[in-house]
């Protein structure tokens, strides 16, 4: 599947297919573990089978050689269900930083294991407000000790990252790390090599897994570290910057998810559920709330949009700027950020009693709303990111 | 990877040149903008805005009607008509051309803005060929229209109005009151909504007319506005005699005329706007967040500021996107029943939002701004007058309320309110 020679129309009906049989697979496969468990998780099986873990992986490797913008289509529907899955660490995360990088057997031979999902990777990178530094780890020359083989290269990498999505139960964690001279690369870890801890960290989404990463003073050899594409040290540092913007934007995009669903929810059950002889849709204050929450998700959802064909076009030698694309992701994170709380607190409350119950699972969209706000910047990072644009001077 | 033509040139906040993602359609977008622009840079008066400040009311139709002959000699002055009376210029061109007159800070078509939009889509939607004859290529020449449609007994609940049009052989013969007909006390002709029946349930009683305003019986009286300008005004009808020819549609069929020519309108007048307050408008909101206050200190440099600067910018980016997205459904016929609806409502109150934001930030000195100039957008950086005129949206053409039930009810499906017994 190649986007290359699709018009906009042909580009539009693919996504709507995608979405039309993304939907219905996640209805059917996506069971509740439990009668406790009011969020469905996604088989592993399925992420193989329907091809999205390696949708974003070129076809010599294996995947599909789409772009972010099929990517987007799953991660908005996946939003919508609320589903339990490690598809934003494995095949957003990982495909994407693997995808940014120089070609190699390493390299090459992980995409394939991805794409026939028998390897699942995780990247560790910054997951909260910090703008300024985009590696957590740091990589430098192994101290010499006796019997080394001189020239042998061997590194040393160290450093720590929070809230690691997918994570926990990862075969590799690519780590952002810097180098000696500052510039960006991606090290390969396993979760087993001496030095590295892989935690879970609970959080109130239980939607979600995150993890802690710890490395110390862990020995890489050479083949361990891969660089970004382009030799100028500038480079390296936009594709660092693009992994940030990439894990933003997903996460904006399963925002705008849940909050649709949100609103098809509660727009469903104030048109049935019935208070003073008639439905409480029927009640302005209900009804004008619902239309506030339509508007949010239609401005969210052109903010989107073009955040993610600026994204999905950054390859493009024609196509936008680094400094555009992290504009538009600004713009969407921000925007649909706060939305989706607003909307899912705006479901809680329209729902009345039943939306405070742990079985009506109203709960689980707004813990999953609000960990999306936190998660790769709160809207108020982003803002001040845009912000520097009319500061300076 | 295609990039949407529709989207070249609009990402930056109030920039006109086409970013590098903008591919050429079949029309070439980017030699149409290159010649818009050069036009702009000719012909776009540099003094307008000074000018205008405190002009006359003669002043301010003579600027209007000079500036009207000026771009429709270019062929932009209705590019949303037909090809057959003046226009028919693609929606993508029309586009490009809203953007570059914002970018450029032009005179906004304030005198004839019903003119050549709800009246040329009424004749134009519902009017007969003579209608039309008589009326297009006379709106052209300079030809000024008025909505009468609202009454004082009749505002959100239009239906309800009660001027009363009493058939006398060939002629109706028209008593009542409007109010809120901007622009009136300029106007050659009248869009009139008049009950023929009022036995008929309220909405199959209504008629719609095309009243000359120099009939006899015609008395226009301004009405001040909050912001002390008289561009409303009163319409006093006194057994006013409009010919039957002068009829819209059929009889009794005034109702349903008027929301097919509403719905035809909206749309490009929504993208203009939009514009307009993305370019000019944000720039002077940057420019006033960045201006030293009174201790020294430049607002935008107190984080508080800089966040709802960006919030702002933000919301203005998706309210752009939004109006350009509405006029291409339209042009695919695939707009929903709320879409023109969420437009109006989210323009409205984001236009209110910024204007009262600046005020804010430009402090005492903006109180100290006591005029602004006519033929400009709704934002003219006179902040204060800015943000107390901002209520001329979020009030008329259905009010923010009315349009959160059409898109409660129409948009999502909502039950309707029980109805109040008639």
């Amino acid at each position: 599947m190649s986007d290359v020679a699709m018009s906009e129309s042909e580009l539009a009906e693919l996504h709507r297919e995608l979405r039309v049989v993304a939907r219905d697979l996640l209805r059917r496969n996506a069971a509740k573990a439990g009668p406790d468990q009011t969020y469905p998780t996604v088989d592993w099986s399925l992420l193989v089978d329907t091809g999205w873990l390696g949708l974003e992986i070129p076809e010599e490797f294996d995947g599909a050689g789409a772009t972010f913008a099929e990517v987007a289509v799953v991660l908005h529907e996946l939003g919508r269900a609320a589903a339990s899955t490690p598809y934003l660490g494995t095949a957003v995360l990982g495909v994407g930083a693997l995808g940014l990088l120089e070609a190699g057997a390493a390299r090459d031979e992980l995409l394939r294991a991805v794409a026939a999902g028998e390897q699942r990777p995780a990247l560790a990178l910054p997951t909260g407000d910090s703008d300024g530094d985009v590696t957590a780890f740091r990589l430098a020359a192994a101290p010499v000790s006796e019997g080394d083989q001189p020239g042998a290269g061997r590194m040393v990498v160290s450093g720590s990252a929070d809230f690691v999505p997918d994570a926990a139960g990862a075969d590799r964690i690519l780590l952002l790390a810097a180098d000696e001279s500052g510039t960006p690369v991606v090290v390969a870890v396993r979760p087993t090599d001496p030095g590295v801890t892989v935690s879970d960290r609970p959080v109130l989404d239980e939607t979600r897994h995150l993890g802690t990463v710890v490395v110390e003073g862990t020995e890489v050899d050479p083949g361990a570290v891969w660089r970004f594409r382009g030799t100028d040290p500038a480079a390296s540092a936009a594709s660092a910057r693009r992994l940030l913007d990439r894990a933003a934007l997903a996460v904006a995009c399963d925002s705008l998810g849940l909050a649709e669903a949100m609103l098809e929810a509660t727009v469903e059950y104030a048109g049935t559920r019935r208070q003073f002889g008639r439905p409480i849709g029927s009640f302005q204050a209900v009804k004008h709330a619902c239309a506030d929450m339509h508007v949010k998700i239609t401005v969210g959802r052109e903010l989107l949009a073009a955040a993610v064909r600026a994204l999905a076009a950054a390859e493009d030698p024609a196509g936008p700027h680094d400094q555009e694309i992290s504009v538009a992701v600004s713009r969407a994170k921000s925007y649909l950020g706060a939305a989706a709380v607003d909307i899912a607190g705006a479901a809680m409350q329209l729902h009345g009693g039943i939306g405070y119950t742990w079985e009506g699972g109203v709960h689980v969209y707004l813990k999953r709303a609000l960990l999306g706000r936190s998660l790769f910047g709160a809207p108020a990072a982003h803002r001040a990111r845009l912000a520097a644009r009319f500061t300076a001077l | 990877m295609t990039i949407p033509t529709g989207s070249g040139g609009s990402t930056g906040s109030g920039g006109s040149t086409a970013s590098g993602a903008s591919v050429a359609g079949p029309v070439d977008l980017a030699e149409f903008r290159a010649e818009v622009q050069r036009w702009c840079r000719e012909n776009v008066p540099s003094d307008w805005r000074r000018a205008q400040t405190g002009a006359s009311a003669e002043e301010f139709a003579a600027f209007q009607q000079d500036w009207f002959q000026q771009l429709r000699a270019a062929g932009y002055a209705v590019p949303h008509w037909p090809a057959e009376w003046g226009g028919g210029m693609p929606v993508a061109q029309q586009v490009v051309l809203y953007q570059e007159l914002a970018a450029h800070d032009a005179p906004r078509l304030v005198l004839g803005f019903v003119s050549i939009h709800h009246a040329a889509s009424t004749l134009l939607v519902a009017g007969t060929d003579e209608q039309r004859r008589r009326h297009l290529p006379a709106i052209l020449d300079g030809e000024i229209w008025v909505q009468g449609f609202s009454e004082p007994e009749a505002g959100s609940d239009l239906a309800s109005l009660r001027t009363v049009a009493r058939r006398d052989g060939d002629t109706f013969v028209v008593d009542g009151q409007k109010l809120w007909a901007s622009g009136a006390a300029h106007a050659d002709w009248c869009l009139l909504l008049a009950r023929t029946d009022p036995d008929a349930p309220k909405r199959k009683g209504i008629s719609y007319f095309l009243m000359d305003m120099r009939s006899p019986g015609v008395d226009v009286r301004p009405v001040r506005n909050a912001i002390g300008d008289s561009h409303f005004c009163e319409i006093f009808l006194n057994g006013v005699v409009i010919p039957a020819e002068n009829l819209v549609g059929p009889v009794n069929a005034g109702w349903q005329v008027a929301q097919a020519t509403l719905a035809a309108e909206r749309g490009m007048t929504m993208l203009e706007l939009a514009e307009r307050l993305g370019n000019a408008g944000f720039r002077w909101l940057v420019d006033t967040c960045r201006t030293p206050g009174p201790g020294g200190g430049r607002p935008v440099d107190d984080p508080r500021v800089a966040d709802r600067l960006a919030e702002l910018e933000t919301e203005i980016t998706g309210l752009r996107a939004l109006c350009r997205g509405l006029v291409e459904r339209h042009e695919a016929d695939t707009a929903g029943p709320a879409d023109a609806s969420v437009v109006k409502l989210f323009y409205s109150e984001l236009l209110q939002r910024t204007m009262d934001f600046a005020v804010e930030v430009a402090g005492l000195p903006a109180h100290a701004e006591l005029r602004k100039p006519a033929s400009s957008g709704w934002e003219s950086g006179a902040w204060v007058l800015d943000f107390i005129g901002s209520w001329e949206w979020t009030i008329p053409g259905g009010t923010s309320e009315i349009q959160r039930t059409i898109i409660g009810e129409r948009g999502l499906g909502l039950p309707r309110e029980p109805a109040a017994s008639a």
